[in-house]
């Protein structure tokens, strides 16, 4: 082992060199090396993903489709990849624009098909949902499907860019600066954004009687 | 302070700023003097708190680990496909081509159709050659002259003397005996007048 291998290394560093090793690999035509490097990458960002696509398409389907696709294009395009970006950048980017496709495409979709099959609580169920057989009591679980129905309902009641930068600033626990870099928005525009995302949210859900006029005020700060 | 907190707040601060606070960590002065500010900011801070952890529970609730190790070897196996080279399959045709051995013939579809035309076009020349150079076959006979000349037409009243004659003309010997004994047609028709 050589000092450098010793030596700690950032998590920027180590993302970068595994990128420029799946890039020699993939040039030696040592696929399965290069697959194999690449799983840490896959390992390391994966639960970040499909938490931001999960808030942002609010569907574990559709979630778990956009975070396969969006690693797949990212090993696909691991050329273009520059290492002066921390690789969970880059990657995000590619994620959100596969969000954003895949919402455009709902929405062209839902204009055309009959609304979905709801639940008894007006929800839409995904089969793919995961239920734990052990853990919570029913009713515990209950009151907390109808916390995040709530929260995830006050969550896609923002404009898509207060949304996707409340995800990343707040969920996610990025910086303006990340934020910026990975939306390719303004580090002023981003923290405007977030402002408004959090006052609207406790709009929504502190006190939801005064809905309508947190709607109205927000519409007037979205302009 | 911004202006707008003191005019409109009484020097309290506005959500926006307690906002900005706890995002950027600058903490203002005016918190360390005002219990009811910095009650709405730990207010605010736990409200973001519950937040994002009732967020991050709700999609990890979503992807337990068994669906990420799942969504993971998707992934790998997806990946594994991409860098296999595609397979070709060999088209029928390839077959179909292999060398024919010596007792096998093959003939040119248009050599048919030709062959057809050519046997079409000798076949209508020979027979107008056939037909000038055979010579002439006698007429065929004509009709008997001994036959009557008369016939009677269709409803009219037979003969009866044409009829006798006709009968004594054609009967064999031995079938005299039985006509000299069967009343002649013609003597009833003169006995009747």
């Amino acid at each position: 082992m050589t000092e450098q291998d010793q030596t700690p290394v950032s998590a920027r560093e180590a993302d970068a060199r595994v990128a420029i090793d799946i890039r020699a690999f993939q040039a030696e035509g040592r696929h399965d090396a290069a697959r194999e490097r690449y799983g840490e990458l896959v390992a390391r960002y994966q639960r970040r993903a499909v938490r931001i696509a999960y808030h942002y398409l609010r569907n574990a389907a559709d979630a778990d489709e956009a975070v396969q696709d969006a690693f797949i294009k990212a090993y696909m395009h691991i050329g273009t990849f520059r290492e002066d970006l921390p690789f969970e950048v880059w990657f995000t980017r590619i994620l959100i624009n596969g969000c954003l496709d895949r919402i455009k495409a709902r929405r062209r979709r839902e204009r055309w098909l009959a609304p979905p099959m709801l639940d008894a609580a007006g929800v839409e169920r995904d089969p793919a949902e995961y239920v734990p057989s052990r853990g919570p009591s029913p009713e515990d679980l209950v009151l907390a499907d109808e916390r995040h129905n709530r929260l995830m309902d006050a969550v896609a009641e923002l404009p898509e860019r207060q949304r996707m930068v409340f995800m990343l600033s707040h969920i996610d626990g990025r910086t303006s600066r990340e934020v910026s870099a990975m939306t390719g928005l303004n580090e002023s525009t981003v923290r405007v954004h977030l402002f408004r995302a959090i006052r609207r949210l406790r709009g929504l859900l502190v006190a939801p009687t005064v809905k309508g006029t947190v709607a109205g005020r927000s519409k007037r700060a979205n302009r | 302070m911004r202006i707008a907190d003191v005019l409109f707040r009484q020097g309290h601060l506005s959500d926006e700023t307690l906002t900005a606070v706890l995002l950027d960590g600058d903490r203002p002065a005016h918190l360390n003097r005002c219990d009811r500010c910095s009650g709405r900011l730990r207010e605010l801070g736990r409200w973001l708190d519950d937040l994002r952890s009732e967020a991050l529970a709700a999609a990890d609730e979503a992807f337990p680990p068994e669906r990420l190790a799942l969504q993971q070897a998707q992934i790998l196996r997806r990946l594994e496909q991409l860098d296999e080279p595609s397979r070709v399959i060999a088209f029928p045709a390839h077959v179909a081509a292999a060398p024919r051995t010596d007792t096998e013939r093959r003939v040119a579809p248009a050599w048919v159709g030709v062959a057809a035309a050519a046997g079409l076009v000798m076949g209508l020349i020979g027979g107008q050659v056939w037909a000038t150079l055979e010579p002439q076959r006698p007429a065929p006979p004509a009709v008997q002259a001994d036959q009557p000349e008369t016939m009677t037409p269709p409803g009219q009243p037979v003969n009866a003397e044409l009829l006798d004659y006709d009968f004594e003309r054609h009967v064999p010997d031995a079938l005299v005996f039985f006509d000299e004994i069967t009343p002649a047609l013609t003597q009833g028709q003169y006995a009747a007048r």
